[in-house]
């Protein structure tokens, strides 16, 4: 598969933490290339390294060693104002604990992080208020968070993931706080974004059942890729493989 | 920078409530206090200015000192030598003492200054003096009297009018003239003008023997540099009397010498209401902190949406720094409105007190309420950038 079709691209990349003099490899010489509009699961048990390899991947830790290439774009060598604006505008964020502001409301949540990024006031209100709608919440627009249910919540906050049109969306146990109704609800919606939309995401779970609606799954263990399960166009494991 | 940044940072602050209100009051306590200083401290300015305008820039005071005695106590050999001194255009002693007042049986405790009746146009020359009604004194004037207006109109229960008599230590004196009440003073004659008793060298020698003058009044002539002139008076006392027996002063140099202790003393206070600011800073810090902390998830929340770390410091400085300006604009209100209040209380006192409210002093104090706010903040302002977004976004 050639290399330019890849939207992320992981190369050799370990994550070490020090942690008061004990080293700590989250990440072990990791080697991961992921295809324009793939929706992959990453998978393991708790201290395989999910969450850092998201964090790393999504350009809010930089790796120890290695390169995360995004868009063709090494992006472990920018500085912190360019990358800000960088992941700003190519990758949205889904977590588990929805992190929405809780004194604004459910539109004023949507248009943060086109605030963040400079676009005027009536596209802001324009474009949040059209997401809303796409996730059913056209009738919550003026809803605080703690006036939403953790389903409704969560969706405000894949509105607000997607409201500066990123490539690719990454999302940490998005359905870790969901009951069984709004987990189903959370998944249609991630599995709608990449059919329809042609989204890159990368979803984290520790729950098989969730994992598995993604086409391909990735499992870690103790830092490093141990399987992977799936088809894609492109091959999700180079050098991964044991 | 995002200009939204001042809009956000606003709103912001309101949002935290009793947070801001209760941080405000130390930034409006402290710049109150230090505009109300600084305020009156320049109305004190330029009411000693004003008092020194009327009298030229070619007075010389001439104070014996008193610490060394008898031996300086000026003579009169002593004034007909500085009068010859180049330069001197006249010296003027004034000698006083406290005397009994009595007029339509009641006595009062008073002042009586006096000079040589033939120099006393002096005073009016300087703008000590300034009739009301009546006239100065003249050669051949001795028991005869120019009294301030409150003496006449105030201290006894019939208004005392031109060419009344009255009794001065048992003695009969006939009023020629009544000064206006004016801030100034001469030789000990009281708090002001308007109960100043002056007679001529004359009448006083019939109550008292007072050999010395309180203290001398000399003019130099126009055209002669009027510093020099003190110098060389100065330098022929100390020749005579020893070093230190004698204050020779300008009113020029009077007026520095006054200016530089009021500027001294106007720093010495704005320092200490400067540490009731520094308090209030310290408030805007604290307050700061724990808005930090409260907020974390948010400030890591807006790292991974794509705001640059410069631009978190910049929300939190503003943020401090808009809890600076509010608290200033208030305090500098409060200050003038403080400042006014004692000026008011003073006048009512009898002092010459006014309040300078200076568009410029504002400007400077709002400026400096801003910056004390930023400085407080720059600290919180810097852990909010630094935070790790990764730790933050997961903080419980």
């Amino acid at each position: 598969m050639p290399k330019k079709e890849q939207i992320i691209r992981l190369e050799n990349v370990s994550k070490v933490y020090d942690l008061g003099g004990v080293q700590i490899k989250a990440l072990d010489r990791i080697n991961l290339g992921i295809c324009f509009g793939e929706f992959i699961s990453v998978m393991g048990p708790s201290g395989s390294g999910k969450t850092t390899l998201l964090d790393v991947l999504g350009t809010m830790q930089q790796p120890s060693s290695g390169d995360v290439v995004i868009e063709g774009v090494a992006t472990n060598k920018m500085g912190n104002p360019e990358l800000s604006v960088f992941r700003g505008k190519k990758i949205g964020f889904i977590f588990q604990s929805f992190n929405l502001l809780p004194k604004l409301s459910a539109l004023e949540n949507v248009m943060v992080p086109m605030w963040v990024n400079r676009l005027s006031k009536n596209t802001r209100e324009k474009r949040a208020k059209q997401l809303l709608e796409e996730v059913g919440l056209g009738d919550r627009l003026f809803n605080k968070p703690n006036q939403l249910s953790g389903g409704q919540a969560q969706r405000v906050a894949i509105a607000r993931a997607l409201a500066m049109d990123p490539a690719i969306i990454v999302a940490d146990e998005p359905t870790g706080n969901l009951d069984s109704k709004s987990e189903a609800q959370v998944i249609d919606i991630l599995t709608n974004l990449n059919k329809e939309k042609g989204k890159t995401i990368v979803l984290v779970t520790h729950e098989q059942s969730i994992g598995k609606k993604a086409p391909k799954q990735l499992f870690l263990k103790d830092g490093r890729i141990e399987r992977v399960v799936g088809f894609s166009k492109c091959d999700a494991w180079q050098g991964g493989k044991k | 920078m995002n200009s939204e940044l001042f809009e956000i940072a606003a709103k912001n602050i309101k949002r935290q409530g009793i947070r801001t209100y209760l941080t405000l009051i130390g930034i409006v306590i402290g710049i109150a206090a230090i505009v109300a200083l600084l305020s009156i401290g320049s109305g004190l300015g330029v009411a000693i200015e004003k008092q020194f305008e009327g009298l030229g820039t070619n007075t010389i005071f001439i104070i014996p000192l008193g610490v060394t005695g008898a031996s300086s106590e000026i003579k009169n050999s002593d004034i007909d030598a500085i009068e010859s001194i180049r330069g001197v255009e006249v010296a003027v002693p004034i000698y006083s003492t406290a005397a009994q007042f009595e007029f339509s049986d009641t006595k009062v405790s008073i002042n009586v200054s006096a000079a040589e009746a033939e120099k006393s146009g002096i005073f009016e020359d300087t703008g000590f003096f300034d009739m009301k009604s009546g006239r100065m004194l003249t050669k051949n004037d001795t028991f005869s009297v120019v009294i301030g207006e409150r003496i006449a109109e105030d201290y006894f229960d019939k208004e005392i009018s031109l060419r009344t008599r009255v009794k001065i230590n048992g003695k009969s004196y006939r009023v020629v003239g009544i000064l206006n009440e004016g801030a100034q003073t001469i030789g000990g004659g009281g708090p002001d003008t308007g109960s100043t008793v002056f007679m001529s060298l004359k009448g006083f020698e019939k109550i008292s023997d007072a050999e010395s003058p309180g203290i001398v009044f000399a003019q130099s002539f126009s055209g002669n540099d009027t510093e020099e002139v003190s110098e060389r008076i100065l330098d022929y006392l100390e020749d005579k009397y020893g070093e230190k027996s004698f204050l020779v002063s300008s009113s020029q140099q009077l007026l520095e010498q006054v200016r530089a202790i009021l500027g001294l003393l106007t720093i010495f206070l704005t320092g200490i209401a400067g540490i009731s600011l520094l308090v209030g800073g310290i408030g805007i810090t604290n307050a700061m902190i724990a808005s930090v902390l409260e907020r974390t998830k948010e400030i890591g929340l807006l790292k991974a949406l794509g705001s640059a770390n410069r631009e978190i410091l910049t929300l939190f400085l503003l943020e401090a720094g808009y809890i600076g300006l509010v608290g200033g604009v208030i305090g500098i209100a409060m200050g003038f409105g403080l400042a006014g209040a004692i000026a008011f209380i003073g006048e009512q006192a009898g002092f010459a007190l006014v309040a300078v409210m200076d568009p410029v002093m504002a400007i400077g104090a709002l400026a400096f309420a801003m910056i004390v706010g930023m400085l407080s903040g720059f600290y919180p302002a810097l852990r909010a950038a630094r935070l790790d977004p990764i730790v933050a976004l997961r903080y419980e």
